[in-house]
Formats: structure tokens, sequence, C-alpha cells
């Protein structure tokens, strides 16, 4: 049964499993979607669903294979109710001007046009394109040829599941929008590594161990000890704060704040540029002139094991990023923002740069030469939840 | 058996769908995970079931340096290391220092229970992982005693997550999810009811307004919770607060707002 929707709903991104899917249908067969809509709608998410970042998605892939609009109003008059029960199944075509208030979703004017019409009728209609009645093409009534048409009838039961999801409320929760102090923080917990895994010395009492050695040799005292658990990720932070960076202000201080709220880094460096980095970078992020430190001061004192994370647009003018001279703050001790992006990439072992406004494969345009370019040099992820996940990935792999 | 449904209790307000997910959880004899903002009654919904069904609740809190042994069995060597050195009776008798956790308290009961896992996220990522079998089985095995205890009936288990960490997918697969979004306006009042028997009807509408005014601040960083505004609504009734001075003087902010950040935000936007 509803085998298609397994398909539409993996369509849209949900990656339901074969044991979730056989729960479900487990499920139907115990009767638990109780017959109805909302019943199927409540049941499904919460088995197939299992987070609240993808309930859109199920909201999205369950209004497209349920398409029949099945919406809650005032019952008709008893007489329209009763033809209404009897009728065969019939598709599509449309009475176009309902249709395109309820594709609006504009349901104060679907239901004006709908009460207008339950009081101007007053007999049986069936299979015309105006009337409430079966069969018909009209917008109201069931069985009918309108697909976007409103359900009247025939069916037991409220079914508005179609409001619930019509609202989309989980929208907000989506990996893919833009995202909020909390969900960096979760993103930037994923950066660790302990350095259990390091060569480091056993300083750290292990207990267990000690009680085992100590049972083990008859009982007398016997101390173990292993390498402590710490984090030993270092990273380095480059924030654009340019003129196009402005709307993002918000989302770059999120992001500044969730770093510095996860204190489980070994070392936290947090530098500012204006649209382009070259020879200096600033210590805050007013970028004033005279408040800045060298590269070259950084590269000697930061390791290569730093992770480097830069946020900027990529929007840079190329002449800006190419040309000796394209620093208007001033020198560039002779060298382009291009090389000095190339110096700071290959100081580096892992560095990925994070774009708020990130075009990914339509960079080709000829306008987006410079986010183009520093996506060669750089691992360039768009600024979210999923971005910044793989983003993270990308730093913490092996090589 | 199946008659049995859950509709809340009279401390406790579920919405529609948490109650289908309770019924589903407990007829498909799956785990119910819970996720939700903090404050928005996790943990209680637990103590609700019990209630309820009337069965007794076992509670395991996770803490960071939680294992999942830990909610099995401890065997307790340093007692017997320990007794054995005094000499104590019974010290070849394994059992004695085999301590059953909430998880083995819970499947050795005889008769059916609640079994609460609380904060899951808050163990190490690997930890759901190592319940996967004890979960799906409901036994385990003690090997020092070579000892299989197994749940005489299944317990109705409630997971527990803030989010803070990710959850493995194969946990994932196995529960049943709910996500408890923050109440609306109705829902709240609905609830706050439930905690209050005679509330001034201005204080409350007032104070209701105000809240959902200090949630609409984007800039707020940690928005008031249900259990703050509870809080909240009980100090301006013991303190004889004047409805009317609610929305522009916000007494006793700080039982709502918890950092100075936000306080001063609120303040800066406070009509007078």
């Amino acid at each position: 049964m509803f085998t298609d929707f397994l398909y539409v709903l993996r369509e849209k991104g949900l990656n339901v499993s074969l044991t979730e899917w056989i729960t479900f249908m487990d499920a139907l067969d115990k009767g638990l979607a109780y017959s109805s809509l909302e019943g199927l709608y409540n049941l499904g998410r919460m088995i197939l669903v299992k987070t609240e970042s993808d309930y859109d998605k199920f909201d999205m892939a369950f209004m497209e294979y349920f398409k029949n609009v099945h919406i809650d109003m005032e019952m008709p008059p008893e007489i329209i109710m009763k033809f209404l029960d009897k009728g065969e199944m019939d598709t599509s075509k449309l009475n176009a001007d309902i249709y395109s208030y309820i594709q609006k979703r504009d349901m104060a004017e679907t239901k004006r046009m709908y009460r207008e019409r339950v009081t101007e009728q007053n007999q049986e209609h069936n299979g015309g394109n105006y009337w409430i009645g079966t069969s018909g093409g009209s917008a109201f009534g069931h069985s009918g040829r309108n697909p976007g048409g409103l359900r009247i009838g025939g069916h037991p039961g409220q079914q508005s599941a179609f409001q619930v999801m019509g609202e989309r409320k989980y929208q907000d929760f989506r990996h893919d929008k833009t995202l909020d102090i909390r969900q960096f923080q979760m993103a930037f917990r994923r950066l660790r590594q302990f350095s259990a895994k390091l060569d480091v010395a056993k300083t750290e009492l292990d207990l267990d161990k000690t009680i085992d050695s100590t049972c083990n040799n008859g009982g007398y005292l016997k101390l173990e000890f292993d390498k402590p658990r710490k984090n030993s990720v270092k990273l380095l932070l480059l924030f654009d704060c340019g003129g196009t960076m402005m709307p993002f202000s918000e989302l770059c201080n999120d992001l500044f704040q969730a770093v510095h709220k996860a204190n489980h880094f070994k070392d936290v460096k947090t530098y500012y540029f204006h649209n382009c980095i070259y020879s200096k970078v600033y210590k805050d992020a007013e970028c004033e002139m005279g408040n800045w430190v060298d590269l070259d001061y950084l590269f000697r004192h930061t390791d290569k094991d730093y992770k480097v994370i830069i946020v900027g647009d990529a929007q840079m003018a190329p002449e800006e990023l190419f040309d000796v001279n394209g620093n208007y703050r001033g020198p560039n001790d002779g060298r382009s923002g291009y090389e000095w992006n190339k110096l700071l990439r290959d100081k580096y072992k892992k560095a990925i740069w994070l774009n708020p406004r990130f075009h990914g494969k339509l960079n080709d345009l000829a306008w987006m030469e410079s986010e183009r370019t520093l996506a060669e040099i750089y691992d360039m992820y768009p600024l979210t939840i999923d971005g910044l996940k793989a983003g993270i990935t990308k730093l913490m792999a092996p090589r | 058996m199946n008659e049995m449904k859950f509709t809340g209790s009279k401390e406790y307000v579920a919405s529609p769908e948490l109650m289908a997910a309770v019924d589903v959880a407990r007829a498909l004899e799956k785990p119910l995970l819970i996720k939700g903002e903090p404050g928005t009654g996790k943990t209680m919904l637990a103590e609700a079931i019990s209630q309820a069904f009337n069965m007794p609740l076992y509670i395991w809190n996770i803490k960071s340096t939680t294992k999942a042994q830990d909610g099995l069995y401890v065997y307790d060597t340093i007692q017997r290391l320990y007794d054995s050195q005094f000499g104590e009776e019974g010290v070849d008798d394994i059992k004695r220092y085999i301590k059953l956790g909430k998880l083995g308290e819970a499947f050795k009961s005889e008769e059916q229970v609640i079994l609460l896992i609380d904060e899951i996220d808050k163990a190490d990522l690997e930890f759901p992982n190592d319940l996967l079998w004890e979960l799906d089985k409901m036994e385990f095995y003690i090997h020092e005693t070579r000892e299989t205890i197994k749940a005489k009936t299944r317990p109705i288990v409630i997971i527990t997550s803030n989010a803070e960490k990710e959850l493995p997918d194969a946990f994932l697969r196995r529960c049943i999810f709910h996500y408890i979004a923050f109440p609306e306006k109705e829902e709240m009042d609905e609830i706050v009811r439930v905690h209050f028997d005679n509330i001034d009807e201005n204080l409350l509408k007032q104070a209701m307004d105000t809240f959902y005014w200090i949630r609409s601040i984007k800039e707020v960083r940690k928005k008031p919770s249900t259990s703050e505004l509870i809080d909240w609504l009980n100090a301006l009734t013991i303190g004889g607060i004047d409805p009317e001075i609610i929305r522009t003087k916000l007494p006793y902010l700080g039982v709502l707002i918890k950092k100075d950040e936000d306080v001063e935000i609120v303040n800066k936007r406070k009509i007078y």
C-alpha cells in the first residue's frame, strides 16, 4: 500500500529506511491511522521522520502524494449531503476561478464562494461545473474532475491534514535554511579531535584499568594511566566585514557567538578582513586602519594544524582580487589578493570558506569570477547548517 | 488493554499528536523519542503516562559520563575485593556484587512499567548504539553470573532529547519520534490553567501577552519557556502585582529572562 509514497518521500530528500517503512505498514495494519487522513499524516510523520528539520519535507511529500484537497468546513444542508454520499471517482479538468483561489490558499475567499453557492443551491447537481455536486468539474463537492476542489461529503470523519501541512509551520527548521546560534553550536560540536588519539604522554589515572589490574595483581595496588581526553582542535576564523556583508552581520555574529561559546577548542583566533584578504588582517570588525596584524605574523604564530574557516560572500570586484594594487587601503606588499589567498591556503592543512551568498554551480556567470576563483582555492560551502556540517566534515577528514 | 488510551493527565496537557504518538509507540512496542525546546514538558510526559496508566515509573537520568552498561548492571569489584580481604562471608557468591541499573530494574519488574531515559543526548555519541540490542529484545546477559535478564512484559520506553547531539541513525530507525513544538497561545492558556486553580483573568491575559511579546523579539537569545512563565505567574500572583503595569513595568523580569543581555534588550523595547 502507498508504495509510491515511499518514493515521493525519498525524492523529497527524506531518507526513509525499509525498516521504518515496514513499521509504518505494520502500524497501518493495526489500524493506528484510525482511517483518517489526519491520522495517516500523524502516523507517517512519527514513524518515518526522525528530526523536526525534516517535518517540512514530509509535509511537502504528503501534500504532493495526497493531492485531493480535503478541507473541513461547515456542513452543507442535509439534502446536498445525502446525494453526495454516492458517486464514482473521475479525473481532472478545472473550474479555473475557484481553483486559483484554493491554489493561493485564500481560504476566506473560497469559503465565501462556497457559502454563496450553498445559499443559491436548493437541488441536486451532478456532473456540472458550477454547483456543489458529484462527478463534475466544480470546485465543490466530491468525486469530481477538479483536482484542486474542496471535498464536501463523501468520506466520513474530519480531514484537515491539508490545512496542517498547508501552514508549513515546520519550514523554519529545515536544515538547508540559514541557521541560528544553537544550531551553529551543534554543528561545531562535531569539530572535535580527542588528544587520546594523538601522540601525547599518559598522564591521567585510568580508574577502570587500575581496578582490573589490581584485581589481577592479587589485590595489590597497580596504577594504570591513559592519555587525557581533550579536544585538540585549534581554529582560525576570518570574517569578511566589507559592505556587501552587511545583510549577513547578524548571521556572522551568531556564528561568532557559537564558536566562542563552544569552549571545547584548544585555541580560537579571530581576525577580520575587508572584502578580500591581503597582507594584513584586522583585529576587530570595525576594520580601522592600523588596527591590524601582518598575515606573515599570523603565519609565524600559528602552526599548520590550525583549521581555517573564512566567512565571506566572495563578491569582490575581480581587480580587488587580481590586481597588485587591488587593495584601496594601500600597499599589498607587492602581491595581489589572489596570491595572498593562495599563501594562506598553502600554509594550513585544512581551510574552508563559508559563503552566505553561495552560488555553487551557478558561479560560471561572468560577474562571479571572484567566487569561482576562490572556490578553486578553498573548499567553499554555503553558510547554512548543511553547508557548515559539510565544511566541518571536510575540516575533520584525515587528509 | 488496547482500550487504554493516553489522554493526558490532570497536571499534563498533551496535544492530540503527542497522545497519538504515545498510543502508537505502545501498540508497536517501540521506544518513543521526544524532542523539543527546553521547558516544553518532555520529562513530565513520562510522569503523566505513568499516572494515566497507573504503572510504576523508572527514571534513568543520563549524564555526560553515563555508559550503557550503567543502566544494565554494575559488578562491584571493589566491594568484593574489600570483602575478600576481611574474610566477609559470601564473597564466593558473585551475585551479591551484581547491582542492576535502571534498565535492569525495569526489566526485572513483575508488572509492566514505564522506563524514562532522560536526556539521552547528554551521553557520549555512541551511547544510544550500545543500547540497541537491549531495547530491541528487552533482555541482556550478565557475564559474571551467566544469567539472562529478560523483561516479562515490555516496558513502555520514553526517551527525551534536547538535541544537543545528533543521535545515530540505527537508533533513530527503531524509535517513534515526536517533536514538541512550543505551545501556541490557546494551548498555553490550557497548560497554565492546569497549574493555577483560579487566576485573575486580567493578570493572566496581560502576562501571556507580555510573554509572547518577549518570545517574539528576535534578538532575545534565550527565549523564556513554559516553566519560566509558570514561575513568573506565581511571582506576579504572590507579589500582588496590578495587571495593568505588567506590560509597562515588567515586574520580576529576572524570573522570565536569565541573561543580562536579554534583559537589556527587553528593557530597551518596553513601552512606557
